[in-house]
């Protein structure tokens, strides 16, 4: 081996302790952009083909009436059209134990050929015996049922019927029936007939040969008119995108973590050029001597940044394991979420190329500077450099400091301190940024649990309830607050509703025929309402006079394009349109597009008096207290289609995004690790720089003790300079995340919530930790004898 | 030559008017106080610093034209130096220490750098140490080894900044004996120092003081 390597890879060797903080510095950080790598490729990948492989429909529309075989078989014939399937979705209701689950039911004819929106078998056979379902294999836990059990699932009229489950499919277009709470089950016309439901083929749902946006409205559009043409009316035309519903939301959350990951990779990489920028200082000599014997700038920079690239190389092999690990672990959680089944876990090539890539050139990109830096030093002022201290007390700030006063100690630390300004700054920016990271981790989860805990305080009520029908309000009044444990009770009215263009059409909607991802609702609420208080964003809340006023919640204002206060807002029920006047928008946390009026401006689609909807306030079980008050509706000849607790939507909202916020909090605990591990590595070196100062303290009489707590408490100062500096850094950062998983998950950025106890314990902690990072370094210095350290060259 | 730095009261003058050659052959010995210009001297010689005006040529080369990329270059081939604390880095054995110049500028093959890092060893009479660490020998053995690394490619001027002067007198006695026979071997030798008796190992004198040369003398054997 040439003796330039052999000298560098002594110098590492020697450097033991420094080397393994570089070293797992870059590795944690590359375990986060591997896993990241792999999670967001497999998923985003995964999720498109198996969504892909259902064949969706291009666009679905809602027909009047249904559809039935012979107008379905002259729509095949239709231009643009290469295939359609009528289908039919029944919202209802399921008995588990003694609890009603919500269920969807989806409606599907015998001789269906299922080449649209394809379901996969899992057990049992298709189609169904009339006294038979399928389940959604993600169903089973939801309705804690397997195949061969019975389910008694409620009719119209509240009446629970038995079905057996006679096996499972796997509905890949769907979200897990947990995260939804909602049961899912396949059945015929036939069985959903028998439950008490009118069969009707609502639902058509056309496939277009192209899947480009403008191809598939025109042909929705056109397919729509001649359905109109021949007497049908279209109630709803829905062109989803062509990828599957969570497409974006995962591809835009990995993309932020693995951006986040690469920056903990920046900052390990700033770690390494730190300590080697460290090292190389105290190396400064050694350098002036070699330049004297012949070595060129360009020999000895190649020889450091062999030395990255060794460090960053062995980091990104041993990160490999735990990136598979975490990368396929994520993939699995998230595939869980979406029920995406992974049929595919191989990796494309360019990802290991990007991994191996990434772990090597961003550290020796990082490092370039300060390795450039270093070795171009010219040999007059290598041979010149004696170590910390060079050119203090030239500066401005250095006379400042030197008319410093305080105790003894900390003068001294305070002026250590600030004597290698450069690289306190990149400590303190190591230390910031990880820890910036770290706070708006957890402010971001803070805000997500304030934004929640603010949209579920602003509903008054414990629990809703829906009719199978409207009734009249006194009705439902009498009924729900005779029941012990009803505080109070407000009947309203909500309708599915569709956005309409101001002529009447139905405009083509971007949203998915799941029920879970495109409803919208037209509500009225009493004027004024006790059981809802919306954070009004823009214009103002209903009055009792308003009669064709709409406030619109931010899904909903999203979903018709934005209008601006005073524009007119259409919307459909039931093919009828109506016309209502924009006078303010709302933040509302879960629920679906809404829009808000009062009950004067719905009697064109439900009696005056009358509502299907129920808001209670409870005391004691709200889960009993909603039963006895199904019970009593059921007895004033009310029946009760679907009840939901309050507690139960706050649940489904969480669920939506744990996950995220946990990967969040782990990228940002990964960060402030990495910064930590740059205060360490920045105090040994600095110990290491001032080992002769340290031995001519001593000789003048500075006890062991003395020098260790200096040290201690120079790098708890430093430690306490940079996470303030994060607890700045992390606000400006908090708001940026917020917006992105705000807007992801609600629509509406979350608001800036800073978490007093994660920001205390972030400076404890990095205090703390800070402490203990040096509190080696500070033992080293204080254990050198006079000896050692004066003969230290 | 004329070497100027600048200070809070405007210029120090470190060398003023310098005008002197060494030969081929010839051990001369810079002497003067602390601060009389004998280290810049040295560092001009060897390309470290540049003068503020004049010329410096060494072994045909014009040093102060040479461009500041290519000089470490050029004084690995050109110029072996030694210091006062010998400054042998620390994690390379001795050997590997005299192999570090010939690495650096690949004049010597790769198959042959350890044998004459040997063969050198031997020349200075440490070749039994040549595996082992700087800090494991003497101060003497230091020098010795800082002194075969100074020849390691074989320059044709050897600059030494007070070799001896963190050496016992008996050693410091040795070292200047091998620097005599690197001048009698043909190699031009200046070596800076603060030894009194120089009779027996140099060949000439130079006297600086205050930056100028005030004495130049043969001194005789």
């Amino acid at each position: 081996m040439r003796p330039r390597t052999v000298k560098m890879w002594r110098d590492l060797s020697a450097a033991r302790g420094r080397v393994a903080v570089m070293i797992l510095a870059i590795a944690v950080a590359m375990s986060g952009v591997g896993a990241l790598l792999i999670a967001r490729t497999v998923i985003v990948r995964e999720a498109e083909a198996v969504y892909v492989g259902t064949n969706p429909a291009s666009a679905t529309l809602e027909v009047d009436g249904g559809v039935d075989a012979a107008l379905l078989a002259q729509v095949r014939t239709r231009p643009g059209v290469t295939d359609a399937a009528a289908r039919q979705t029944v919202l209802t209701r399921v008995r588990v134990g003694d609890q009603w689950r919500r269920m969807l039911l989806f409606v599907i004819a015998p001789d269906d050929p299922m080449r649209v929106a394809k379901l996969r078998m899992e057990s049992g056979a298709w189609p169904p015996a009339d006294s038979e379902l399928l389940i959604e294999r993600t169903a089973g836990p939801v309705l804690d049922a397997t195949a061969g059990d019975r389910l008694a699932v409620a009719g119209p009229s509240g009446a629970t019927t038995e079905v057996r489950i006679s096996g499972t499919v796997y509905d890949a277009a769907l979200a897990p029936a947990g995260q939804e709470s909602t049961g899912y089950g396949y059945l015929t016309p036939a069985g959903l007939a028998r439950l008490g439901f009118t069969a009707s083929a609502n639902e058509l749902r056309i496939v277009t040969p192209g899947r480009d946006e403008a191809g598939v409205e025109a042909t929705a559009t056109a397919v729509a008119a001649w359905l109109t043409a021949q007497g049908r009316e279209v109630h709803l035309v829905q062109a989803p995108p062509y990828q599957h519903p969570h497409h974006s939301q995962s591809e835009t959350i990995t993309g932020m973590f693995l951006a986040f990951a690469v920056a903990a990779l920046v900052l390990a990489g700033v770690l390494v050029a730190a300590t080697l920028g460290g090292m190389l200082a105290a190396q400064t000599r050694q350098i002036g001597i070699m330049k004297t014997v012949g070595a060129t700038t360009g020999q000895l920079l190649r020889v450091y940044l062999g030395a990255v690239a060794g460090i960053a190389a062995t980091a990104t092999v041993l990160a490999v394991g735990p990136a598979l690990l975490a990368g396929y672990g994520l993939s699995g959680l998230v595939a869980e979420m979406l029920n995406v089944e992974i049929a595919n876990w191989a990796t494309p090539w360019w990802v290991p190329v990007t991994y191996l890539a990434a772990g090597l050139a961003i550290p020796l990109a990082v490092a370039l500077v300060p390795l450039v830096r270093a070795a171009r030093i010219t040999v007059r002022s290598a041979l010149d450099e004696h170590g910390a201290g060079t050119g203090v007390g030239s500066r401005r700030s250095d006379r400042w400091l030197a008319r410093l006063r305080g105790g003894r100690l900390s003068t001294l630390a305070l002026r250590n301190l600030l004597r290698r300004r450069g690289r306190l700054a990149l400590t303190v920016a190591l230390l910031a940024a990880g820890g910036a990271m770290f706070t708006s981790g957890l402010n971001s989860s803070a805000a997500w649990r304030s934004w929640v805990d603010d949209g579920m305080a602003r509903r008054a009520y414990d629990a809703q309830l829906r009719l199978t029908s409207p009734a009249p309000v006194d009705t439902i009044t009498m009924a729900a607050t005779a029941v012990d444990g009803v505080v109070a009770a407000e009947p309203f009215v909500s309708l599915v509703a569709t956005p309409a263009a101001p002529d009447g059409r139905i405009e083509v909607q971007r949203t998915y025929p799941d029920d879970g991802h495109g409803r919208f609702l037209l509500t009225a609420l009493p004027a004024p309402t006790r059981m809802v208080d919306l954070d009004v964003t823009a214009g103002r809340w209903l009055l009792a006079g308003d009669t064709d006023g709409i406030v619109l919640n931010q899904s909903a204002v999203s979903r018709l394009g934005d209008p601006r206060l005073g524009d007119d807002v259409h919307l459909a029920v039931d093919g009828v349109v109506g016309r209502w006047r924009l006078i303010g928008t709302v933040a509302e946390a879960g629920g679906p597009a809404t829009a808000y009026t009062n009950p004067q401006s719905v009697t064109r689609f439900v009696d005056p008096g009358t509502a299907n909807m129920l808001h209670i306030v409870t005391t004691g079980d709200t889960e009993v207290v909603t039963d006895e008050v199904e019970a009593a509706l059921a007895t004033a000849g009310l029946m009760v289609g679907e009840s939901m607790l309050i507690e139960d939507l706050r649940t489904a909202i969480d669920e939506h995004v744990a996950i995220f916020i946990g990967t969040l909090l782990a990228i940002a605990a990964l960060m402030a690790a990495v910064g930590i591990l740059g205060l360490a590595a920045t105090m040994s070196i600095t110990v290491t720089q001032r080992t002769r100062e340290y031995g001519v303290m001593q000789a003048i009489g500075a006890r062991p003790a003395t020098i260790r707590r200096m040290v201690l408490l120079e790098g708890t100062l430093t430690g306490l300079l940079g996470s303030l500096v994060a607890v700045a850094l992390g606000v400006p950062l908090s708001v940026l995340v917020g917006e992105l998983l705000g807007r992801i998950s609600f629509g509406l950025p979350l608001p800036l919530q800073l978490s007093p106890g994660g920001l205390a314990a972030w400076l404890v902690l990095s205090v703390a930790a800070a402490a203990a990072a040096t509190l080696v370094a500070a033992h080293r210095a204080a254990r050198l004898t006079i000896r050692e350290t004066l003969t230290y060259q | 030559m004329t070497k100027t730095y600048p200070v809070p009261g405007g210029e120090f003058p470190a060398l003023s008017g310098v005008d002197m050659s060494v030969g081929a052959g010839e051990f001369t010995a810079v002497v003067g106080r602390s601060g009389s210009g004998k280290t810049t001297l040295l560092n001009l010689l060897a390309g470290i610093d540049r003068p503020t005006a004049g010329e410096i040529r060494v072994a045909g080369t014009a040093v102060h034209e040479v461009r500041e990329t290519q000089l470490a270059a050029w004084r690995g081939l050109a110029v072996g130096l030694v210091f006062q604390f010998f400054q042998l880095l620390p994690t390379l054995t001795v050997a590997e220490n005299v192999m570090l110049p010939m690495d650096f500028r690949g004049a010597v093959a790769a198959r042959r750098r350890r044998p004459l890092a040997l063969e050198l060893l031997d020349r200075v009479g440490i070749a039994e140490h040549a595996d082992k660490v700087p800090a494991g020998l003497s101060g003497g053995q230091q020098q010795r080894a800082a002194i075969a690394r100074a020849l390691a490619n074989d320059p044709p001027v050897i600059l030494a900044d007070e070799p001896t002067g963190n050496l016992d007198s008996a050693t410091a006695a040795a070292v200047l004996e091998l620097f005599r026979d690197l001048a009698r071997a043909g190699k031009a030798v200046v070596m800076v120092t603060h030894e009194r008796d120089l009779s027996g190992y140099a060949d000439r004198l130079v006297t600086l003081v205050d930056g100028r040369v005030a004495k130049d003398v043969a001194v005789s054997a």
